[in-house]
């Protein structure tokens, strides 16, 4: 059995890590494959490419929507959803089944049904929004729901919010006062695993910016890997790295909390 | 310290009527407790009085003021809570102070009231502890602590010991009472727990299917149910058919006279502890088992067909095993009888 699962886990490895080494000696490697030999195996190495890209003016003013885009969808996510999802625990737990059920909705209908959609109703009554980069924000948002959403549903109720919030009330307290002293301060876990899910959705997210025209971080790469397939590949590289850094922060964090993403409810 | 009164009160929940025409009063420093079954309305009382819960008719009056309306943060009270309601960021004296920074007190008196109050709930030393390095116990008398900060006009405790092991419980329960009445604080005590109940209340009122059975104080309870679901739920009872004699009633073969009757009952509420067993191989009725509790014995008898539970002192009693032949008969010293429905 334990042979057969170290097995399992090396084919695993290997499906997920030869890509990426392939994709690394591609973009960092100026030999072409077939001149590849053992003896030329350390030769030709460079990341003067990748290099190159970060000094590119429009990968820099995507990276910055991007990440712009990101810290905005975290904030309405926040803004939004946690005194929503606290409503629902605290007044009506009996809307959790159906508040699941709508989260879920933006992963059943296709992005480009959502952007349709949603450009038809907003190009006659304020073409204003669709025409700035962040409009993207609110289909971020949207489409992160799925994660956010359980993540702050499953930390409101590790903590009993119901009667912490009662508890809160019955010694004066305003709705506003509890969510910010009480709840807030009690569900960083579940604050920094919905955060961390959003991010990571925002940074790897093309169609509705493919599709809403706009230059995000995954457009730019998509465009310039048409161009320059070497620096490209790179560039994927390391937006993967960094989400990863980004998941790697937020993963210690709860750490740090007696948490992982699974009790955050992810 | 306020006198509570309930009047009238009716909920329901969809279909189900919680509560109707409830009506209960709380005299100014008294502690009530609401016993019941699950789903008795007891706790939806409690919640009403709390304001978490508005009730479809009827009226909440405090020291005369109504406040069926007044939303809860305006209703100054305390309330300790069957679950655990720490606020776990805070430290056990960061909670207390919690509630008296709410209430705008200043930081000399916010600093006496909470040394007082630990003091009194005995948690100084475990004061800078937080929720999660304490036991159940200790965070349940913080809770107590917090509530009593404010100097509430009403003490609401919602089951405030069902989730801790029995020894606390018993302790806890007995400083409730001593900082309650040290305090003079008007309290309403929600619980499912007829021992507790009994132990620690001023009143018990016993309720069933959304109303109020009956109130009154524990011995008064105990000794004289008004119906057979408060002899039932309140302690053990036997429940034994009583013949007419004269203007007395005739019970296990003694003529006993009757301190409270209702209209056309017929059966005699008869405690275990009112049970008499003499051991006697030529008895009709037969033990079919015996339970040992240290200073008292519970036999179950057979008795003319039906089953009879009694309590005899362990030192007073034959010493009688399953299946011997006995005689049981009304104690000496009972004179009188409860009657309940037939």
């Amino acid at each position: 059995m334990k042979v057969l699962r170290t097995i399992f886990l090396i084919l695993l490895g290997l499906y997920f890590f030869v890509p990426l080494l392939a994709m690394a000696r591609f973009a960092f490697q100026s030999v072409p494959v077939v001149l590849l030999t053992p003896e030329k195996l350390l030769e030709g190495w460079s990341i003067s490419g990748l290099i190159e890209v970060f000094g590119n003016p429009e990968f820099q003013r995507a990276t910055i929507v991007s990440l712009q885009l990101m810290v905005l969808a975290i904030v309405l996510t926040l803004v939004l959803l946690l005194p929503l999802a606290a409503l629902v625990e605290i007044r009506a737990p009996q809307l959790r089944t159906l508040m699941t059920a709508i989260t879920l909705l933006p992963w059943v209908v296709p992005p480009v049904a959502l952007v349709v959609g949603v450009a038809a109703t907003f190009r006659n009554t304020v073409p204003w929004f669709l025409a700035s980069p962040y409009s993207l924000v609110p289909f971020y948002v949207l489409w992160a729901l799925p994660f956010s959403y359980r993540a702050l549903d499953a930390g409101l109720r590790s903590i009993g919010a119901r009667t912490l919030y009662e508890a809160a009330r019955v010694m004066g307290a305003s709705t506003f006062t509890i969510i910010v002293r009480v709840l807030v301060p009690n569900m960083i876990g579940a604050i920094i695993a919905a955060s961390v899910l959003t991010a990571a959705l925002v940074l790897g997210e093309f169609a509705f910016a493919a599709l809403l025209l706009k230059e995000t971080l995954p457009t730019f790469m998509a465009e310039f890997q048409r161009s320059e397939p070497r620096a490209g590949m790179a560039l994927a590289l390391a937006v993967m790295l960094l989400t990863a850094l980004i998941i790697w922060i937020g993963v210690r964090a709860l750490r740090k909390r007696g948490m992982d993403l699974q009790a955050a409810g992810v | 310290m306020a006198k509570v009164f309930m009047s009238g009160i009716r909920k329901e929940f969809g279909s189900t009527v919680a509560l109707s025409d409830f009506t209960l009063e709380i005299e100014s420093g008294e502690l009530v407790c609401l016993l019941g079954p699950s789903g008795c309305g007891k706790t939806t009382a409690l919640r009403i009085l709390a304001g978490f819960e508005k009730a479809d008719a009827g009226s909440v009056t405090v020291g005369g003021e109504d406040i069926t309306y007044v939303p809860t943060p305006k209703r100054n009270f305390g309330m300790v809570f069957q679950e655990y309601s720490l606020f776990p960021n805070m430290t056990g004296r960061e909670n207390v102070e919690f509630a008296l920074k709410l209430r705008k007190a200043g930081s000399a008196e916010r600093k006496d009231t909470i040394d007082r109050l630990l003091e009194v709930t005995g948690l100084t030393p475990h004061a800078d502890k937080f929720p999660h390095q304490m036991s159940g116990g200790q965070r349940q008398r913080v809770a107590l602590a917090r509530a009593l900060a404010s100097n509430p006009r009403v003490l609401l405790l919602d089951e405030p010991l069902s989730a801790l092991d029995a020894k606390v419980r018993d302790s806890l329960r007995e400083e409730i009472r001593r900082v309650q009445r040290e305090i003079g604080v008007t309290t309403l005590f929600v619980t499912h727990d007829q021992h507790e109940a009994l132990a620690i209340a001023d009143r018990v009122g016993v309720m069933s299917h959304g109303r109020l059975e009956q109130i009154d104080p524990p011995r008064a309870l105990y000794e004289q149910p008004d119906s057979a679901f408060v002899a039932g739920f309140v302690g053990t009872v036997n429940r034994i058919p009583a013949q007419v004699d004269g203007d007395r009633w005739r019970v296990l073969n003694r003529s006993v006279s009757a301190s409270q009757t209702v209209d056309g009952a017929t059966l005699a509420a008869i405690r275990p502890e009112q049970i008499a067993v003499d051991v006697d191989a030529a008895g009709d009725d037969t033990v079919r088992e015996v339970v040992f509790l240290g200073p008292l014995t519970r036999l179950t008898v057979d008795h003319g067909g039906s089953t009879l539970i009694a309590d005899v002192l362990t030192s007073e009693f034959g010493g009688a095993t399953m299946g011997d032949r006995v005689r049981v008969r009304l104690r000496d010293d009972v004179d009188a009888i409860v009657l309940i429905e037939g």
